[in-house]
C-alpha cells in the first residue's frame, strides 16, 4: 500500500501543485492587467497554436477553461438556461453553451473573466469550435481569426496539409500584427519554443511515472494540470512548474508516496473530458474502490517536441480528435501497456460528438489488443443534467468485479 | 393520365426506391459509388464512368448502428451507417465521406469496421476555402479522392472528361434553380410533389435527372398558371423529406415557395466557373459556396440570406426544420431566428429525427403557425 501524502494548507508555495495553479489563475490577472492597460486580449481556443499570441505577447483567455471551471464550481446549469433561453438547443456543448451566455450576461461570479477584443480559433479539436466562435463574433462584433486544421482521416498527417496548415499559421500572425499593432520577431519564437519543449519534455516525463507500481500520483491530477499543457506551454513559468512536478514524482516513486490517497488496487485508464460538475463523485467512485485512473489521452497529446516552425505545424495537426480511429487506438494502447492498465473507463459525453462518435468501437479494438475491459459511461463535461451518479457506480462496479475476476479474486 | 401526372410519378417512383435505382444501374455492369452528404465532388465520380449515387440515409430504425455511435448523434449518419450494415449499398465499389462536420468524421470512422466490403474514400475540405492555400487544400482533397476512386474501380481519371462532366452538373444546378422557381406559379404540386423531385436527383444519373425535370417544366408550361391561395414559406435546415411532415405542410395549405435545405437547393446555389483545369475549376465551385450551416462564415451570411429569401419570393413565414443532434444547425438557428424576428418574420422551429414516427406534436405547431401567418 502507498503511503498517503498529507493535504497541506495552506499549500507550499514550492510545490508544483501551487505554481501550476498560479499560473492557471495568472492567465486571468494577466489578461485583466493587459485590457487595463489598454491593450487588446483575445478568447482563445483551447488548441489553437499558443505560441503565436505568446511569441506576439498578447494576453489571451480561454473560454473552455473557464467553462469548466463554471461548471465545476456549480454554475454550469445556470448559464446553459440563458443560452437555452436565447434558443440555443441543449444537444449543444455545454462549455459552448455556458460561453455564449457569459458573452451576454458578462458576469459568472465563479470565474470572470476579461471581454475580448479578438477571437483565435481553431478547429482541431472539434468542429463546434467554429460555430461557437462565429457566434461569439457576431454576438460581440469584434474579429475572428480562425486556423483550420481539418481531421485527418489517415495515420500521417500529409504534405498537402502541412502547406495548408503552415499558410494558415504566417495568415494569422499577419492578421494579429496588424490588428493589435505587435510583432512577430524570430527571437522571441526561438525562445517561446524552447520552454515550449521545456514543458513538454517535463510533462512526458512527469507523466510516464505512473509506470511505477503503485503510481505516485492520482490520475485526476492530470486533468487539471492539462490547462497548463495546453495554455501556457510556451511560458518560463510553465516549463519550471512542470519540472518540479516530475521532481516531486520521482521523489514520490523514491519514498513509496502517491497523491492518491488510497491503496492502489486497480489502474484504469480514463477516455473523455472530466465530468466537472461532479468531480467529486466521480473521483471517489474510483477511489473507494483502490481503482487508480493512472493515466489518460492527455498523458501522450500535450507532449509538444517540435524543432522548428514546420514541426510545430505538424504537432498541431497531430492532437487528439484530429486523428483517425487507427492512430488514437495506437496512441492509447501505447500508454496502457506502458502504465499496466487494466482496464478502461470511457465517458461517453453528451457534449462532445467528436469525442463519442467513433469511442465505442474503439474501445473494443482497445480492449482486444491489450486484453483489458472496457466500460462506459453516460456524463457531460459541463452540464450537470447529463450524469447519473447510480449509472456511473454501476459501471465503475461493474468494471472493479471484472478486474478483480481477472486477477482471481473472487 | 395526364402527362403531368405520369412525370410526377416517375419522380417519386425514383425518390421511393434507391434500392431499386442502384440494382439496376449494376445490373447495367455500371460501377456504384456510394455519395454520403454534404458537397461531395459527384463530378469527379461522374467523369470516371461511375454512377455517383447519393443517400442521405433513411427513415428506418437503428438496430446495428447504435453499438457504433451514441443515441446523441444525428439520425442521418447513424441510418446511412445501418443501411451500409444491413447491406442496402451491396455492390457499390466505395463510398465517399467529406467531413464537414463532426458526426461526418465519425461516421467515416465507424465505416471502416462496420462495413467492411465497401472502402471508405475521405473527402477532407477546408474551412478557410477562399484563399489560394485554400483552395489548393481542396484540390489535393480531390486529388486523394480520384486516387482512391481508381483503387477502388480500376478506372481512370481525365481532367478533360471532367470538364465534360461540369458542364452536366453546371446544367442540372440551372434546370433545379429553374424548377424551384417555376413551382411557385403552380400551387398544386404539393410539398410531397416537390420533394420526390429534389431526392430524385440522388439516385440517377445527373443527365437523366436534368432530362427528366426539363421534361416535367415543359408539362408545367404548358398548363395555365394558377393563383396560389396557399400560405407561402421558405424551409431552411440540412433535411426536410419526412413525407409525414411534407403531408402536413400540404394539409394545412401551405407551399414551400424556396427553400435553404442542405439536400435540396443548398446544392444547386453555385456553379463551377472555367478554370484551367476540370479540378481547379471544382475547387473555385467549392471557394464560391456559402450559406450552409456546415461552412465557416464569420458574418453568419446565412441569417440575411434566409431574410433575403422571405422577401425576394414574398413568403409569408419561415419553417425551420432541425434534424435532431445537428449541432451547425442549432447553431444557426439563433441567428437566423435573431434576423426574422428584426424583420418580424414569422418563424417556426420543427425539429425531426429519422426514426420519428408520431409527428401529431409537429401537426398542431404548423397548425398554430397556420393561424399566426394568416
Amino acid at each position: 500500500m502507498s503511503n498517503e501524502v498529507k493535504k497541506k494548507s495552506p499549500p507550499d508555495p514550492n510545490s508544483a501543485k501551487f505554481k501550476l495553479g498560479k499560473i492557471a489563475t495568472d492567465a486571468y490577472v494577466d489578461a485583466q492587467a493587459a485590457k487595463d492597460r489598454g491593450e487588446m486580449i483575445g478568447w482563445c481556443s483551447s488548441n489553437f497554436p499558443v505560441e503565436i499570441p505568446e511569441t506576439l505577447g498578447l494576453a489571451v483567455c480561454y473560454p473552455e477553461n473557464q467553462a469548466a471551471g463554471i461548471a465545476a464550481r456549480g454554475g454550469g446549469e445556470r448559464l446553459c438556461n440563458i443560452s437555452e433561453d436565447d434558443g440555443y438547443s441543449n444537444d449543444i456543448c455545454a462549455y459552448a453553451r455556458i460561453s455564449l451566455a457569459y458573452a451576454k450576461t458578462k458576469d459568472a461570479p465563479e470565474q470572470n473573466m476579461p471581454a475580448p477584443d479578438f477571437l483565435l480559433c481553431c478547429n482541431n479539436i472539434c468542429n463546434c469550435m467554429i460555430k461557437w466562435y462565429e457566434n461569439l463574433a457576431k454576438d460581440l462584433d469584434i474579429p475572428m481569426i480562425i486556423i483550420d486544421i481539418p481531421f485527418n482521416p489517415d495515420y500521417e498527417v500529409s504534405d498537402a496539409q502541412v502547406a495548408y496548415v503552415k499558410a494558415q499559421f504566417l495568415e494569422a500572425i499577419k492578421q494579429l500584427e496588424e490588428l493589435t499593432g505587435k510583432k512577430w520577431t524570430e527571437e522571441k519564437f526561438q525562445e517561446v519554443m524552447e520552454y515550449s519543449g521545456r514543458t513538454s519534455r517535463a510533462w512526458l516525463a512527469a507523466t510516464s511515472e505512473a509506470k511505477h507500481t503503485p503510481s505516485p500520483f492520482n490520475g485526476f491530477d492530470l486533468l487539471n494540470h492539462m490547462a497548463v499543457m495546453v495554455t501556457a506551454r510556451g511560458k518560463k513559468e510553465a516549463a519550471e512548474a512542470m519540472e518540479v512536478l516530475h521532481k516531486e514524482y520521482l521523489e514520490n516513486v523514491e519514498t513509496g508516496n502517491s497523491t492518491f490517497r488510497a491503496e492502489e488496487k486497480h489502474r484504469i485508464m480514463f477516455e473523455g473530458i472530466a465530468c466537472w460538475p461532479y468531480l467529486r463523485a466521480t473521483s471517489t467512485g474510483l477511489k473507494s474502490r483502490g481503482i487508480n485512473m493512472v493515466t489518460t489521452i492527455y498523458a501522450d497529446a500535450f507532449g509538444f517536441i517540435y524543432d522548428d516552425f514546420d514541426g510545430m505545424v505538424k504537432a498541431y495537426c497531430n492532437v487528439p480528435n484530429a486523428m483517425n480511429l487507427e492512430n488514437a487506438r495506437d496512441k492509447r494502447v501505447k500508454l496502457i501497456k506502458a502504465n499496466h492498465v487494466e482496464g478502461l473507463l470511457v465517458h461517453t459525453n453528451r457534449s462532445c460528438k467528436l469525442w463519442s462518435g467513433f469511442m465505442a468501437e474503439m474501445s473494443r479494438q482497445i480492449s482486444a489488443e491489450c486484453e483489458i475491459p472496457h466500460v462506459a459511461f453516460d456524463g457531460d463535461q459541463a452540464d450537470p443534467r447529463n450524469f447519473s451518479e447510480a449509472q456511473y457506480e454501476t459501471r465503475v462496479q461493474g468494471l472493479t468485479e471484472i478486474m478483480e475476476s481477472k486477477k482471481g479474486g473472487c | 393520365m395526364s402527362d403531368l401526372v405520369e412525370s410526377l410519378q416517375a419522380f417519386h417512383k425514383i425518390a421511393s426506391s434507391p434500392k431499386e435505382q442502384l440494382k439496376n444501374y449494376l445490373a447495367q455492369d455500371k460501377k456504384v459509388v456510394i455519395c454520403a452528404p454534404v458537397y461531395t465532388p459527384e463530378e469527379i465520380v461522374h467523369a470516371m464512368g461511375i454512377i455517383p449515387f447519393g443517400t442521405w440515409g433513411a427513415d428506418i430504425e437503428i438496430k446495428e448502428a447504435k453499438t457504433y455511435f451514441p443515441a446523441f448523434i444525428c439520425s442521418v449518419m447513424q441510418s446511412v451507417l445501418e443501411l451500409g450494415i444491413r447491406g442496402d449499398f451491396e455492390g457499390a465499389s466505395a463510398i465517399i465521406i467529406p467531413s464537414l462536420c463532426d458526426s461526418l468524421k465519425c461516421l467515416g470512422e465507424n465505416w471502416k469496421s462496420s462495413v467492411e466490403n465497401i472502402p471508405f474514400i475521405p473527402m477532407v475540405y477546408p474551412q478557410n476555402r477562399k484563399a489560394d492555400f485554400g483552395k489548393a487544400f481542396t484540390k489535393a482533397g480531390y486529388e486523394r479522392v480520384i486516387a482512391d476512386l481508381e483503387k477502388a474501380t480500376g478506372l481512370s481519371f481525365d481532367d478533360a472528361k471532367l470538364k465534360a462532366s461540369i458542364e452536366i452538373y453546371n446544367e442540372h444546378n440551372d434546370v433545379m434553380r429553374q424548377l424551384s422557381d417555376c413551382l411557385n406559379d403552380y400551387p398544386e404540386i404539393t410539398a410531397v410533389d416537390r420533394n420526390a423531385i429534389f431526392q430524385s436527383a440522388f439516385y440517377l444519373e445527373k443527365s437523366e435527372h436534368t432530362a427528366l425535370v426539363k421534361g416535367l417544366i415543359s408539362e408545367l408550361t404548358k398548363t395555365e398558371k394558377t393563383k396560389s391561395n396557399k400560405i407561402k414559406i421558405v424551409t431552411t435546415g440540412i433535411l426536410v423529406d419526412a413525407e409525414d411532415l411534407l403531408k402536413i405542410l400540404d394539409d394545412n395549405d401551405i407551399q414551400i415557395v424556396a427553400d435553404n435545405v442542405a439536400s435540396e437547393s443548398r446544392q444547386y446555389h453555385v456553379d463551377a466557373k472555367p478554370a484551367e483545369t476540370g479540378l481547379d475549376s471544382l475547387a473555385g465551385k467549392f471557394a464560391d459556396m456559402d450559406n450552409c450551416s456546415v461552412l465557416f462564415n464569420v458574418d453568419k451570411a446565412i441569417a440575411q440570406y434566409t431574410v433575403d429569401l422571405v422577401s425576394k419570393y414574398q413568403a409569408n413565414g419561415v419553417v425551420f426544420v432541425i434534424t435532431k443532434f445537428c449541432d451547425p444547425e442549432e447553431f444557426d438557428y439563433v441567428m437566423i431566428k435573431k434576423a426574422c424576428e428584426e424583420k418580424n418574420i414569422p418563424l417556426l422551429l420543427v425539429e425531426i429525427d429519422r426514426q420519428m414516427t408520431n409527428y401529431e406534436q409537429v401537426r398542431t405547431a404548423v397548425e398554430t403557425f397556420k393561424e399566426i401567418l394568416k
